[in-house]
This record gives structure tokens, C-alpha cells and sequence, in this order.
């Protein structure tokens, strides 16, 4: 039985609207605080050297994951060059202390600065190309940039009889300071503070993704992602709006980069390999392309399965392929768009 | 002179193995819209069956290449059947089948990790020798590899352009819609260009992996090479695919022999960004327009 709607009834479902909006916003923010109470207290918990190593990593993880969300899933510009973007701030920061001796926290600014900016150049070029071409192009960048350093063997510098080549070639680089958290926190308190470094980093970086996907930003991707020309014709301008997007999550990407260097005092062109590649895709499908969720919670679930597999060999790296086909063919939405379908029908069974 | 027929020999052998894998590639990208990034991992199956059957089985050293054909085939329809069945209608297919078939990459190499290991195998379908021009060495396994690229190009530009399967190929590449309702079985025709560009990928890895040491991630540069041709030559054209692919092969090996052996792959990759920055949709290709 279908009654002809009243005023009333259209008013009460526009409130009814901004109720659920709101509502949304809440448990936003009720899941993150959660989230991060719960991460701040681990610690103290003593969980041993591995597992704090192990969160920082997957802080490191998520906020690449986060970032490249908001390019590949938001904007749906899918850009492959994520990696080569991070390790524009990694080397930048790696490159500053090796021949400068340049402190961490003042290089890790230039070096997401300059990834903010290889960022930008990545998003002008691909501002005409659509889809696969997109892909072929941010590949083309990345590998191109991969074979150049990995066959850059030529001597730069030199260490008594050792030879350096200036980007450190196949081996990458190393020695060249970190955060200097050994010296302010002691040996034993040290991973801690990249720990919380790391978490203070992926908390802004979140809130920053959610307040691009949530204010008329957000809306702008969406509209420009799915009906480039509708959305053309009703005057959203494109350049502005990818620019713009590629500049900040390249910022952050490179933040990330240059935190990865000061965790591991390492950092080389492995980074750009096609298995790291499917292992941040697999969480960016699994949490959810495009969900404001999907990376933190693609990302937990990842970990998690890769601290699992760990002792599988080959069979890691087949299950990660096989969980993001199976997701991107048969679950585009990932596991937040899945417990957001099951949140949706258990309200409405509830309020009927 | 000696310099010239170096670059010509080397680029030959390499612009044989670079046809084969475009020639695949573009097919698929061309009928289906789908750039398979599954293709270098394919021409690793290809290559690992040959030295399979030959090496392992014992059959005679030519067997490896019918072989390859016939499990390229087989691993064509499994692709067709683990994710484009299952896809091409959804929105944005275009772009999420590339993320499938990484994933897809991903498994078969390491399945063949897993089988083979990664110690490198040598490719026995192999000849030796060749014919001395004046100092530079023509080797029979180059002509051998040019001879059958050129063979899959003409089969398959015969497939394309005489047969039936060929001209509903073409019709639904045109307009999926209108073939379907001209009662053309879209799903039994991305079936059969999964299962040609299988085959003709196997039979490339068999020509890849004669030339280069077998390993499961031996297509991955000439998976990029024969995407970079794809996107000079246009999609769908396979003899302007064939063209390419020995143009290119013969610009990288001069830039190889004039610059330094670590400029070739990126002055092709350095091409293809600047032809994508200029020509937004390939050297040949239309934009699509759009609907609003």
C-alpha cells in the first residue's frame, strides 16, 4: 500500500536524512577514538619489540593505503605511481642525511614537500587520460624511475675503498640517520616513539581523508569519477580538484616515505616492486575502494593475514592474489561496504 | 657497419618476441577493452610448459611450442572464467579488471615459483648457431622467432578479419550493445579471444624465454614493452602492433648502443609518457567521446 506523500512526510524524511548524517559523523568519530584509545594503550601492555615494529608498520601501510585511496577510490584516478610518490619523500630524506647529514625532522618537510610536488606533475599528466591509460602511464613512471636507480652503479662517492653510486643504486641506501629517537628515548623506549610518530601521522592523515571525502571536495571526485562530462557540464572543474588532491595526498604519501627511512634506516627501489604494489591494493579492495573505512580496516585485516602467513612461502603472496580478485570481482565494496549493507538491512528490519 | 648490423640483429631478435606479445596484448585490449595485465605472467606459463613437456616428459625439442599454445589456450579460458565472466558488465570494468588481473599475475608466477622454483631454467626450445654477416652473427633462433611471430600475426589478422568469430570479435569491440542485440553471445566471444591471446601468449613466452633465461617473472618487462607498442600502434590493428613492436625493438637497442645499455627500457618507457601526454588515448587511437 503506497500513500500519496504529504508535505509533512517529505519534511519528516529530509530530517530523518540529516539524522542519518549525523548519525554517521558520530560513529565516525566514536570508531576512530575508539580505535585510537586502544592504540595508544597497547604499550603499556609490554607487546615486545615485534609487534610494536609491526603497528608501525601497518600505521606506515594504512596511510600510504589512506592516501592513495583518496586518488585511486575517491577521485577514481588510478594512479600506480603511489609507491614512486613515497619514495620521492623517502629518498629525499634518505639523500639529505647521507650527504648532509640533514636531521630528520627538518628533511622529512622538504621530502614531503618535493613528493607533494611529484605528486602534482603525476596528476597534471594524467589529467587527460581515463582508465587503463592512467594505469599504463603511472607504471610507465614508476618502473622507469626503478630501472634508472637500479642500474645506476656508476661511483658518486666514496668511503674509503667502498664506492657509492648517488641514488645508492641496486642496494639503496643506508646510514643516514633516523629520527634520533635512540638518543632522546633511549635504546629501549626508541620504537615507541617512531610507534606513536606513527600513529600521530596516520591520524591526520585519516581525519584529512575524511574531511576531503565528506566536504564538497568529496562530492566533486564523485560526481567527476562517475560522469566526467555531467559533471563538467555543471561546471566543476577538474584541474583544480585533481591537483589539488594529487598535492596533499602526495604531501602525506611522502611523509610516510620519509617515516618508512627513519624506521628501517633503509630505503630502496624495492619499494616499487609489483608484490608490495598488490599488497597495498589488496588492502586498499578488501577494506573497500572508495570507503572512508576501507584503508584502516583493509589495512588491519592484511597485517593481520600477512603476520599469519607468514611461515607459507609462496602461498602468501598466491592467497593475497587470489583474497584481491575474489574481492574486486565478487565484493567491490570490501568489508566496509559489506558490514555497511548488514547495518543498513538490520535498521530497517529493526524499524519495521 | 658492424655497429648497424648489431643493432639490427639484437633488434630483430628482440623485436620478434615484442611482436608475439603485442599481438596478444592488443587483441584483447582491442576486442574486450581489457588490459591484461596477466600477459607477462602468461608468457612465463608458456615458457615453463615447453621446458615441461620437452625437458621433464622427454617429448622432441619442437613439441614445446604446441604445448605452450595449448596451455596458453587453457589458461586463457581459466582467466575468462575467474573474472571477466563475472565482470565486464559491472561499472568501471575497464580499469578494475587491470587490478583482477594483477592479482591473477601475481598467483600464476607464484604458482610457478612454487612448481619450478627460481632457480633459471633454460629454454630448450633452442637452436644454435647461424649465419656469420660480415662480423656480426645472425642467429637461427632470431629467424626462427621472427618467422613464427610473423606466422601468429598473420593467423591471427586472418582470424580477425576472414573468419565469423572474427567479424563478431570486431562487431562487439565496436559496440557490445548493438552486436548483442544483432544476437551475437557476448560471453562466447570474450571466451574465444581470452583463449587466442592465451594461446598466442604461450607461444611468445616460448620465443621470450628463448632468448632470455626462464624465470616466473620473465614477462614483466616485455609485458610493459608490448603495452608501450599497443599504445603507439593503436589498439585492435595487429599488423600496425607487428610494425611497432620491430621499430621500437630498433630504437631500444640503439639507444642500448649509443647511450649505455641502462637507457633502453627507459627511453621506450620516457616515449610512451610523452606520446600519452601528447595523444591522451594512443599515437592511433579516438577518444571514446562520452555519454552524458
Amino acid at each position: 500500500m503506497t500513500t500519496p506523500k504529504t508535505p509533512s512526510e517529505k519534511q519528516n524524511r529530509s530530517i530523518q536524512r540529516h539524522n542519518t548524517r549525523r548519525n554517521e559523523l558520530r560513529l565516525d568519530i566514536a570508531i576512530g577514538l575508539l580505535l585510537l584509545g586502544l592504540l595508544i594503550i597497547i604499550p603499556i601492555f609490554g607487546p615486545g619489540r615485534y609487534i610494536i615494529g609491526q603497528i608501525t608498520l601497518f600505521f606506515i601501510w594504512a596511510g600510504v593505503v589512506t592516501n592513495w585511496n583518496l586518488i585511486f577510490g575517491v577521485a577514481g584516478i588510478y594512479s600506480l605511481a603511489q609507491m614512486a610518490v613515497f619514495l620521492v619523500g623517502g629518498y629525499t630524506a634518505a639523500l639529505m642525511g647521507f650527504y648532509g647529514d640533514a636531521p630528520f625532522w627538518i628533511s622529512a618537510w622538504i621530502g614531503a614537500i618535493l613528493a607533494g610536488i611529484a605528486s602534482v606533475i603525476i596528476g597534471a599528466a594524467t589529467l587527460r587520460l581515463r582508465g587503463p591509460y592512467v594505469m599504463l602511464l603511472t607504471l610507465a613512471i614508476a618502473v622507469m624511475i626503478q630501472k634508472l636507480v637500479v642500474t645506476d652503479v656508476e661511483c658518486f662517492y666514496y668511503e674509503g675503498a667502498l664506492c657509492y653510486p648517488l641514488t645508492g643504486g641496486p642496494r639503496g641506501l643506508m646510514k643516514f640517520g633516523d629520527f634520533g629517537f635512540r638518543e632522546f628515548l633511549g635504546y629501549k623506549q626508541a620504537p615507541l616513539g617512531k610507534y606513536y610518530l606513527g600513529m600521530i601521522l596516520l591520524t591526520i592523515s585519516t581525519i584529512f581523508a575524511f574531511v576531503i571525502i565528506k566536504s564538497p571536495f568529496g562530492s566533486a571526485f564523485r560526481a567527476l569519477r562517475d560522469n566526467q562530462l555531467l559533471a563538467a557540464s555543471r561546471g566543476i572543474n577538474r584541474v583544480k580538484y585533481q591537483i589539488l588532491v594529487f598535492g596533499m595526498s602526495g604531501f602525506f604519501t611522502g611523509l610516510m616515505g620519509v617515516l618508512y627511512a627513519g624506521h628501517f634506516k633503509t630505503i630502496g627501489t624495492n619499494m616499487l616492486e609489483i608484490e608490495l604494489l598488490l599488497f597495498l591494493l589488496s588492502m586498499m579492495v578488501v577494506g573497500g575502494l572508495g570507503t572512508r573505512w576501507g584503508p584502516i580496516m583493509g589495512g588491519i585485516i592484511i597485517m593481520v593475514s600477512n603476520e599469519l602467513m607468514k611461515e607459507m612461502g609462496e602461498w602468501r603472496m598466491i592467497a593475497f592474489g587470489v583474497i584481491t580478485v575474489f574481492f574486486i570481482v565478487a565484493l567491490r565494496e570490501g568489508v566496509v561496504g559489506l558490514a555497511n549493507n548488514a547495518w543498513l538491512r538490520w535498521r530497517n528490519r529493526s524499524s519495521n | 657497419m658492424t655497429g648497424f648490423l648489431v643493432v639490427f640483429e639484437s633488434g630483430l631478435s628482440q623485436g620478434a618476441i615484442y611482436a608475439a606479445a603485442a599481438i596478444a596484448l592488443a587483441m584483447v585490449w582491442g576486442a574486450m577493452g581489457m588490459l591484461n595485465m596477466a600477459q607477462g605472467a602468461f608468457l612465463a606459463v608458456g615458457g615453463y610448459a615447453s621446458f615441461a613437456v620437452v625437458s621433464t616428459l622427454g617429448f622432441p625439442w619442437w613439441m614445446g611450442l604446441p604445448a605452450a599454445i595449448i596451455v596458453g589456450a587453457f589458461i586463457g579460458a581459466c582467466l575468462y572464467y575467474s573474472t571477466v565472466k563475472w565482470m565486464y558488465r559491472a561499472p568501471s570494468y575497464d580499469t578494475n579488471i587491470v587490478i583482477a588481473t594483477v592479482g591473477v599475475a601475481i598467483v600464476v608466477e607464484n604458482g610457478l615459483l612454487k612448481i619450478f622454483t627460481a632457480y633459471a631454467k633454460r629454454q630448450p626450445f633452442h637452436v644454435d648457431g647461424g649465419i656469420l654477416l660480415d662480423t656480426v652473427t645472425l642467429r637461427y633462433q632470431t629467424l626462427i622467432n621472427t618467422a613464427v611471430a610473423l606466422i601468429l600475426m598473420l593467423v591471427v589478422a586472418w582470424l580477425l578479419n576472414r573468419t565469423r568469430t572474427g567479424t563478431a570479435i570486431r562487431a562487439v569491440s565496436l559496440d557490445r550493445e548493438a552486436a548483442e542485440l544483432m544476437g551475437v553471445s557476448v560471453q562466447k566471444i570474450y571466451l574465444q579471444s581470452m583463449v587466442i591471446a592465451g594461446a598466442i601468449a604461450g607461444a611468445s613466452g616460448v620465443l621470450l624465454t628463448s632468448v632470455i633465461p626462464m624465470s616466473p617473472y620473465v614477462g614483466h618487462d616485455a609485458l610493459l614493452k608490448a603495452a608501450i607498442i599497443c599504445v603507439i600502434a593503436g589498439l585492435g590493428n595487429i599488423p600496425a602492433a607487428f610494425a611497432a613492436a620491430f621499430i621500437l625493438a630498433w630504437v631500444e637497442t640503439s639507444v642500448s648502443f649509443l647511450a649505455g645499455a641502462r637507457f633502453g627500457f627507459p627511453a621506450l618507457l620516457l616515449l610512451v609518457i610523452i606520446v600519452l601526454l601528447w595523444r591522451p588515448y594512443g599515437l592511433f587511437g579516438r577518444s571514446q567521446g562520452g555519454r552524458v
